[in-house]
C-alpha cells in the first residue's frame, strides 16, 4: 500500500512541476491526458489497487481522489494563469491611433441660418400659444394694401418698393385688381382673420417677402415674421407684455424693450420697438469703446408693432367696437444678423458653403 | 426733412440738441442723423480791409492792409478785385487749414509778403462761388470767427417724417411740436404784407374747372420786383435743407416751403396769356415743358395750370418753363392753393416725378395754411426783391376747408391702452397739440381737429395723440387674457420638420435662394414653359416667378463648384409658382410647396476611410426613401424616360404613391441641363410635391405586433434578362403569402452569365402568424416563388 501511496505522491509533485512549466492551452491539454487520462498515470496507480486487500482499498481511493483533484486544480490555475498572460500581452500591443478621424459616409447636412432664427423665433410664440399660419407669396393689391389701409395713391405705398406681377402671364381671366409680390407678411393677418372668421385669434405667419430694393442692407427677397392677436379686451399693454417676454425669451432674460410711437397704416397707435442692444448690454459701449452694433445708443430696432386699425377689423367683418388687437412684424434677417454678428444681408442669398456650413 | 436748429429757435425755445432729439423722437419724429455745421473753419476770422495798392511785380495781385481786430494790421497779397477798401472779408490766419485742406503759412509771393489768406465762399466750402472775396455783411465785427460771424455754427437734424405727418415737414411744424412737448409757447412769423396800388383782382382772374382736384386756389400780385440773387442768410437757409438757391422770388417761395411747410408757386403775369389763371384737367394729347427742361405729354387725369391759351404748370408738382421768373420778370403771380391729394400723386408718379412740393401735397397741405402762407411770401418777395404787394388776394375757394371733428370717449384710451388717461390729461394734452375741445358730456369728448393733422379722423387717431405725448413708457406690460389653448401643430409643418430632418440626416444642407430667376434657366430646365413675370424686375436675372426650384440649387451648386467646392448636397423648401388655370382668381396664382434637392460629386468627404466614389442615382434615391420613410408615405418609383424633361431619360425615376399619385421625379440631370447651368455629367437632383407628400403621409405610424413565432431564412440567386426590374421581381416574390419580407442584397453581372443578363441574389424571410413554419413548408413556398419568377420573368435559379 505504501508503495501506492508514494506513487501517488510523486504523481501529484510531477503534476505540479509539469503544469508549471507548460506554456500553452495544448501542453496543459497533453498533461491532463498524461496525468487523467483512460491512459494515464493515474489510471495505472489504481489499476494497481486491485492486488491490494480490501481494507486497503479506500484509504488508497480517498488519496487517489484528492490527487485528481489537486491535478485538476493545478491545470485550471495553470490555464487561467496563462490565459490571463495572453490577454495582458493583447492588451499590452500597439495602440490604434485614435487620432484619425472619424468615418463619415455622407457631409454633415444642415439648416440655413435663417430658418434656424425663424424657427426660434416662430417657436416662442407658439409655447405662447400661436398657431402658426401663413398665405400666398403672390398677392391680390387687396390683401397686400387695401385692406391694410393702404389704399392706391396714398404715399405710405413709398414707404415699399413694390414688385408687380405682369397680369397676362398668370393665366386667362380678369384679374381682381393688381398682383403684386407680397412686400411684408401682413397680408396674412387679413387672410387669418378671414379664415378664423370670429375672435379671438392668435396667429403667427413668417414668410417670404419681396421688396425691389438691392445694396448691402436690402435683398429684394426676405423674411418676416408677423403676428396677430385679436379679441375683447386686449390693450397696448398686452402687447408690450408679450413682447417684452419675446424679447427675453429670444434675445436672454436680461432684454429690456423700448417702445417709440410711429407709423404702420395698419395699426393705430403704432410703435417701433427697440430692445436693449445685445451686443454691449444696452450700455452703447464695449471693451472701453462706441459700440458699432447700436451705433453707441444701447438699443436696437427690431420690430414694428401697434393695435390693429379698426378699418382692418372692418375689412374683414369684425366688430371694431367690440374687438381690439395688436399686430406686429420682424425681419428674420435682421434677427439672424444680430443674434450670429453677420454684417452683409447678401450672404444669405449667396449660398456659399463655407458661409452656411458655419451655422 | 432738414430742420435747421438755428432756424426752428426763431419759433420756439429749444433745448440742448442732444435732448431735443430725444424729445422728438419721443413723440413720433424720430430724428435720424445730427450734423454740426460751421466746423472745421477754425483761424477764419472776419477782417477788414484797411488799403489796397497793385503788388508791384504782378498785374493781377493786389497786397492789402487788414484790420482782424487786434488793432495791428497785417499785409495780405490778395488776386480778387470784387472789394472795396472798408469792407469786411474773411481772412485764414497763418496756420490755418482750409476746408479744402489748403494750409496757410507766411509766404511770399513775387517778392512780397503775405500774412494769410482772404478768402472766396468756395475756399471756405460755403458754397460754390469763387468768383471773388466772400464781402461779409457790414455789421461784423472785426476778429470775430467766420463761423460766428456769418452764422454757420448751425445744428442740422435729419428728421424722419412718416407719410402720416406732413404737417412736420416744415420748421413751423416742427416747431408746434416742440412747443407741445415741452410746454413753452410758439412764435409764428410775421406774415402781413404792406399793400398799394389798384386790386390785384383786376390785374388777374382765378378760375378752377377742376374744384373735385383743386379745393382752393388763391393768388398774390407783386409788381415792380427786380429779379436778383437771394441774400446771404437765404440761400445759407435753402442751401442746408437741401435746396439750391436760384433767385430771390424763386427762393422766397421756397423758403416759405420750408418754414410753413405749404407749397407756393410763383409766375411771371406778364407771360399769363389773357391774366387769367385757369385749374384745369389736362387735354388729351396736351404738351407741356416742365421747368427741368422736359417735354411731357399730359393726360387727362392730369391737372394743370393754364391761362387762356396753354398750361404752364402740373398743378402741386412742378412749373412750366413757359411762365417761369426769369431775370427780366417785373410782375409776379404767387399761387397758394390746396390740391387733392390724390391727384398730385398720380401725377407726380406718372411723369417721374418727385418734388419738395408733390411730397407735402400728397400727404396733405395744411388747407388752414393756404392765404397765410401766401400772405408771407407775398410780404418777403416785396421786402427782398422790391415791389408792391397789390392789395388783396385773388381767391377761388371753390369750397371752404372742412373742418373735421373726432369723438373721444373718456374711457377709450384705457380700453385699448391698458391705461386710464384722466379727462384732465386728455384736455392739457390735445389742448396743447392745437384740438379744440367742442362739446363734452360724462360719456366723452368731440374734439375740432386743428386743419394741418389731416392725419386724425378717427378716435384711435386721438388715443395715439395721448401716447406719443405720454410716452410708450408708461403703459404696464400685461399679458393677453385669453382663453387657455394650445393649437395642434399643423401636419403640414410636421411633414415640413420631418422631411428637414431626414435631408440633413442625409448630409443635405439647406440654401434659401431668390424665387425669382432668369427665364432662360427655366427655359434650359423646360422647354416652352411659360412662368409668371414681373413687370419690374430688379434685372432680367431677376425676372419670372421659378416653376422649379431645382434651377436655383443647380445655380448654387455650379456657383460653389467655382469656388472650389465640387461636392454639395443642398435641398430647399420653397414654392414653385405657376399661372392659374381655373376661374378663381384668389389666390391670383399657383404656389406649390415642393422639396428639392441637388446632389454633386463623391458620395462622402474626403477621407482615408472612405472611397472616393462619385455619387449616384441610388444614393439620391436613398434620400428621397428616407424623406418618404419619414412621412410614412408608401410608393412606388417608376421609369420616367422622357416624362421628366429635365432627367436624364437612362436615369430618371418617377415617385408616385401607393394610389398612383405623382410625387416627385429624381435623376440624373439631363446633358442639356448640366451644359446650361455649367456643370458636369451626373449631377442628381429631385423634386417632390410637398402637398402630395402629404396627402400620402401617414404621420402617426399604426402598430403591428411583434413576430413571436420564428422564421425560416432562405437565400435565393435567380439570373433574368437586364429590362427585368428589380422591383418586379421582389413583388413576385411578395405574392408568396409566407414571405414576410425579401431583401436584394447583390446584383451581378459578368462570367460566367450571358451578356445581357443578371443575377439578382434575395435574402426572403418566410414567416407563419399562427403557426411555427417548417423546413417543409418552406421548402414547398421556395419552390412556387422559384416557379413563379420562371413562369413570370424567364428567370433561371443561379447554380
Ligand atoms: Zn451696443
Amino acid at each position: 500500500m505504501a508503495d501506492l501511496l508514494g506513487q501517488l505522491e510523486s504523481l501529484a509533485m510531477g503534476a505540479r512541476e509539469a503544469s508549471a512549466s507548460a506554456a500553452d492551452e495544448r501542453a496543459l491539454e497533453e498533461l491532463r491526458v498524461r496525468f487523467l487520462g483512460k491512459k494515464g498515470e493515474l489510471s495505472a496507480v489504481l489499476r494497481g489497487m486491485g492486488a491490494l486487500p480490501a481494507g486497503e482499498r479506500p484509504r488508497v481511493g480517498e488519496v487517489a481522489n484528492r490527487v485528481r483533484d489537486q491535478v485538476e486544480a493545478l491545470l485550471a490555475a495553470r490555464k487561467a494563469s496563462l490565459a490571463g498572460a495572453a490577454l495582458e500581452a493583447e492588451l499590452s500591443g500597439p495602440a490604434l491611433d485614435v487620432t484619425l478621424p472619424g468615418r463619415h459616409l455622407a457631409p454633415r447636412g444642415g439648416r440655413h441660418p435663417v430658418t434656424q432664427v425663424r424657427e426660434a423665433i416662430v417657436g416662442v410664440f407658439q409655447r405662447l400659444g400661436y398657431e402658426v399660419t401663413d398665405g400666398p407669396e403672390i398677392e391680390l393689391d387687396w390683401y397686400n394694401f387695401e385692406a391694410l389701409n393702404i389704399p392706391a395713391d396714398h404715399p405710405a405705398r413709398d414707404m415699399q418698393d413694390t414688385f408687380y406681377v405682369d397680369e397676362a402671364t398668370l393665366g386667362p381671366g380678369e384679374q381682381k385688381g393688381d398682383v403684386v409680390l407680397r412686400t411684408h407678411t401682413s397680408p396674412v393677418q387679413i387672410r387669418a382673420m378671414l379664415r378664423a372668421g370670429k375672435p379671438p385669434i392668435r396667429v403667427i405667419c413668417p414668410g417670404r417677402v419681396y421688396r425691389s430694393d438691392y445694396d448691402m442692407t436690402h435683398s429684394p427677397m426676405f423674411h418676416q415674421v408677423e403676428g396677430l392677436c385679436v379679441d375683447e379686451g386686449i390693450t397696448f399693454a398686452d402687447l408690450k407684455g408679450t413682447l417684452a417676454a419675446f424679447a427675453r425669451a429670444f434675445f436672454g432674460p436680461g432684454t429690456r424693450t423700448r417702445f417709440r410711437p410711429s407709423y404702420f397704416p395698419f395699426v393705430e397707435p403704432g410703435a417701433e420697438v427697440d430692445v436693449s442692444c445685445t451686443i454691449c448690454g444696452g450700455t452703447g459701449k464695449k471693451d472701453g469703446k462706441r459700440c458699432g452694433t447700436c451705433k453707441e445708443t444701447g438699443w436696437l430696432e427690431v420690430l414694428g408693432a401697434g393695435m390693429v386699425h379698426p378699418r382692418l377689423l372692418a375689412n374683414v367683418g369684425y366688430d371694431p367696437a367690440r374687438h381690439t388687437g395688436f399686430a406686429f412684424g420682424m425681419g428674420v434677417e435682421r434677427m439672424a444678423m444680430l443674434r450670429f454678428g453677420i454684417d452683409d444681408l447678401r450672404l444669405f442669398f449667396e449660398n456659399d458653403l463655407r458661409f452656411l456650413e458655419q451655422f | 426733412m432738414r430742420i435747421s436748429l438755428q432756424w426752428l429757435s426763431e419759433y420756439v425755445d429749444l433745448p440742448a440738441p442732444e435732448e431735443l432729439a430725444r424729445r422728438l423722437t419721443a413723440v413720433g419724429l424720430e430724428v435720424e442723423a445730427v450734423e454740426r455745421t460751421g466746423q472745421g473753419l477754425d483761424g477764419v476770422v472776419a477782417a477788414r480791409i484797411l488799403s489796397s495798392v497793385k503788388h508791384p511785380d504782378a498785374e493781377k495781385l493786389s497786397v492789402t492792409s487788414v484790420d482782424r481786430g487786434d488793432g495791428r494790421p497785417l499785409q495780405v497779397v490778395c488776386g480778387a478785385r470784387n472789394y472795396q477798401v472798408g469792407d469786411l472779408v474773411p481772412l485764414a490766419t497763418v496756420g490755418t487749414t482750409l476746408p479744402g485742406g489748403t494750409r496757410i503759412s507766411k509766404a511770399k509771393l513775387r517778392g512780397v509778403e503775405s500774412f494769410g489768406m482772404l478768402c472766396s465762399a468756395r475756399e471756405l466750402g460755403l458754397s460754390e462761388d469763387a468768383s471773388g472775396l466772400l464781402i461779409l455783411p457790414p455789421d461784423a465785427v472785426p476778429g470775430t470767427p467766420i463761423a460766428t460771424a456769418l452764422k454757420l455754427d448751425d445744428v442740422l437734424f435729419e428728421v424722419n417724417v412718416t407719410p402720416n405727418r406732413p404737417d412736420a415737414l416744415s420748421h413751423l411744424g416742427i416747431a408746434r411740436e416742440v412747443a407741445a412737448a415741452t410746454g413753452t409757447p410758439l412764435k409764428r412769423p410775421a406774415a402781413a404784407p404792406r399793400e398799394g396800388g389798384p386790386p390785384a383782382a383786376e390785374a388777374v382772374k382765378v378760375r378752377i374747372e377742376a374744384p373735385e382736384k383743386c379745393a382752393r386756389y388763391a393768388a398774390r400780385v407783386v409788381e415792380g420786383v427786380t429779379i436778383g440773387p437771394s441774400p446771404l442768410w437765404l440761400q445759407r437757409r435753402l442751401e442746408r435743407c437741401g435746396i439750391r438757391a436760384i433767385s430771390n422770388v424763386v427762393d422766397v417761395t421756397n423758403l416759405v416751403l420750408l418754414e410753413l411747410g405749404h407749397p407756393l408757386h410763383a409766375f411771371d403775369l406778364d407771360k399769363v396769356a389773357g391774366a387769367e389763371i385757369v385749374v384745369r384737367a389736362a387735354r388729351p394729347g396736351e404738351r407741356m415743358t416742365t421747368l427741368d427742361g422736359k417735354e411731357r405729354v399730359l393726360d387727362p387725369d392730369d391737372l394743370v395750370i393754364a391761362d387762356r391759351d396753354r398750361s404752364s404748370a402740373l398743378a402741386g408738382v412742378m412749373g412750366g418753363g413757359d411762365s417761369e421768373i426769369s431775370a427780366g420778370t417785373r410782375r409776379v403771380l404767387v399761387e397758394s392753393a390746396w390740391f387733392q391729394p390724390a391727384t398730385v400723386r398720380r401725377t407726380a408718379k406718372r411723369h417721374g416725378l418727385h418734388t419738395e412740393a408733390s411730397h407735402r401735397f400728397e400727404r396733405g397741405a395744411d388747407p388752414g395754411m393756404v392765404t397765410a402762407a401766401l400772405d408771407r411770401c407775398a410780404a418777403l418777395i416785396a421786402e427782398l426783391a422790391g415791389g408792391t404787394v397789390r392789395p388783396g388776394v385773388v381767391d377761388a375757394q371753390a369750397r371752404p376747408a372742412p373742418r373735421t371733428t373726432v369723438r373721444l370717449r373718456w374711457k377709450r384710451p384705457g380700453q385699448l391702452l391698458g391705461l386710464e388717461v384722466a379727462a384732465g390729461d386728455i384736455r392739457r394734452i390735445l389742448g396743447g397739440l392745437g384740438f379744440t375741445e367742442r362739446d363734452s358730456d360724462g360719456e366723452g369728448a368731440t374734439w375740432e381737429v386743428p386743419s394741418w393733422r389731416v392725419d386724425v379722423t378717427i378716435e384711435e387717431d386721438l388715443v395715439e395723440e395721448l401716447t406719443r405725448t405720454l410716452g410708450y413708457q408708461v403703459i404696464p406690460e400685461t399679458l393677453p387674457r385669453l382663453a387657455l389653448d394650445t393649437p395642434a401643430i399643423a401636419p403640414r409643418l410636421e411633414a415640413q420638420a420631418r422631411t428637414r430632418v431626414a435631408l440633413e440626416g442625409h448630409g443635405f444642407r439647406e440654401v434659401v435662394s431668390y424665387a425669382f430667376v432668369p427665364p432662360q434657366d427655366l427655359e434650359a430646365f423646360e422647354p416652352g414653359v411659360k412662368p409668371v413675370a414681373l413687370k419690374n424686375p430688379i434685372s432680367a436675372e431677376l425676372a419670372v416667378m421659378r416653376t422649379s426650384v431645382v434651377p436655383s440649387l443647380l445655380r448654387t451648386a455650379a456657383f460653389n463648384r467655382r469656388q472650389g467646392r465640387d461636392t454639395s448636397r443642398l435641398y430647399e423648401l420653397a414654392s414653385a409658382f405657376w399661372p392659374r388655370a381655373g376661374a378663381d382668381r384668389d389666390p391670383p396664382a399657383v404656389e406649390r410647396p415642393v422639396v428639392a434637392a441637388v446632389l454633386t460629386g463623391r458620395r462622402s468627404p474626403l477621407s482615408w476611410a472612405t472611397t472616393g466614389e462619385p455619387s449616384d442615382f441610388h444614393d439620391l434615391k436613398g434620400a428621397v426613401e428616407s424623406v418618404l420613410a419619414a412621412l410614412g408615405v408608401e410608393a412606388v418609383f417608376e421609369q420616367a424616360g422622357r416624362a421628366v424633361a429635365w432627367l436624364h431619360p437612362r436615369a430618371a425615376a418617377l415617385v408616385r404613391s401607393s394610389d398612383g399619385a405623382r410625387l416627385g421625379a429624381l435623376g440624373e440631370i439631363h446633358p442639356r441641363v448640366a451644359l446650361a447651368f455649367d456643370l458636369p455629367r451626373g449631377v442628381l437632383a429631385c423634386e417632390l410635391d410637398a402637398a402630395a407628400l402629404l396627402a400620402a403621409s401617414r404621420l402617426v405610424p399604426g402598430y403591428r405586433p411583434i413576430p413571436r413565432l420564428p422564421a425560416v431564412l432562405r437565400d435565393l440567386a435567380v439570373v433574368v434578362d437586364e429590362p427585368v426590374a428589380a422591383a418586379a421581381v421582389t413583388a413576385l416574390v411578395r405574392e408568396e403569402p409566407l414571405v414576410e419580407e425579401v431583401t436584394l442584397f447583390d446584383v451581378y453581372r459578368g462570367a460566367p452569365l450571358a451578356g445581357g443578363r443578371k443575377s439578382l441574389a434575395l435574402a426572403i424571410r418566410y414567416r407563419a402568424s399562427d403557426r411555427t413554419l417548417t423546413d417543409a413548408e418552406a421548402d414547398a413556398a421556395h419552390a412556387r416563388i422559384v416557379e413563379r419568377l420562371t413562369r413570370a420573368v424567364g428567370a433561371q435559379l443561379r447554380a
